[in-house]
């Protein structure tokens, strides 16, 4: 069997939380809770970003993500005050259809990935590989120099959506 | 591949989990806020699948491209929004199955 290390446990931990969290949000009628539960299977899933020696990831999924996008979706809920779903059976038998088969496909690959734990006695490529240093200049060193043109390009992006978003949701006052 | 004690396997079997849960969410949901969610979701699984790689094979540039994909993703976030809010002025609801002018 694969070894537990510690970094490997708190790994599986933050992922089975972001994974249960996940499922609570798509489980979840009121869009409230799902923006809530997401906010929480984010926050796990940025540990995992740590752990993957991303820091700087890490920060900005909290920041950017469950700080900004998600109170941004709450606060759109809470603008246009939606109801819950109602409980619906038996319509989109298509969707229900294909839904079905992601699962079984996702099913398929887990069962193929545990058979391999079993029948070998390490994963392949185990090695004495050890992560790097957490190193958040690295990064942001490779952002600012070779990559700075889509950096730049991204802030332009910024721009443009934020005066879109501005034109689509203005009501207007005279046709 | 191990990187710092996490097989890639783990990594990828996460990712392949929120993939599948975003997908599901996204084909069932009729809510069109819940199927955005849904979608960020999805896109968060994709993250992580980057970032594994870019762990395993001790390379950078993968954290470079998750930071683009998040900003992105903030900017897709604002006009999808800034869209969802037109179209309830218009319609009064965000149901997807009563948001039906352009089906045929």
């Amino acid at each position: 069997m694969a070894s537990l290390t510690a970094t490997r446990l708190v790994f599986d931990a933050a992922a089975g939380i972001a994974i249960l969290f996940a499922g609570v949000m798509v489980i979840h009628r009121n869009p409230v809770k799902s923006v809530l539960a997401l906010v929480v299977s984010f926050f796990a899933l940025s540990i995992g970003y740590v752990l993957l020696s991303a820091p700087l990831i890490a920060a900005v999924q909290v920041i950017v993500y469950a700080g900004a996008i998600l109170v941004l979706f709450l606060f759109v809920l809470m603008l246009l005050n939606v109801p819950e779903e109602a409980r619906q059976t038996s319509d989109r038998p298509i969707h229900r259809l294909l839904s079905s088969a992601a699962i079984v496909v996702f099913a398929v690959a887990l069962l193929s990935v545990l058979r391999a734990y079993g029948s070998t006695a390490s994963p392949p490529g185990t090695g004495a590989a050890t992560a790097g240093p957490a190193d958040i200049a690295a990064p942001a060193r490779l952002l600012f120099s070779e990559h700075l043109l889509s950096f730049e390009a991204l802030s332009v992006l910024l721009l443009a959506a934020l005066v879109g978003a501005f034109a689509l949701a203005r009501r207007e006052t005279h046709p | 591949m191990i990187t710092g004690g996490i097989p890639l396997s783990d990594v990828l079997l996460a990712s392949g989990a929120l993939f599948v849960i975003g997908l599901v969410g996204a084909l069932l949901r009729r809510n069109a806020i819940s199927i955005f969610l849904s979608i960020e979701l999805m896109m968060n699984a994709a993250n992580l699948t980057v970032l594994g790689y870019a762990a395993a094979l001790h390379n950078l540039e993968g954290q470079v491209v998750v930071f683009l994909v998040i900003a992105i993703a903030a900017a897709e976030a604002a006009v999808g929004l800034a869209i969802f809010v037109a179209l309830f002025q218009h319609t009064e609801t965000i149901d997807v199955n009563r948001i039906n002018l352009l089906k045929w």
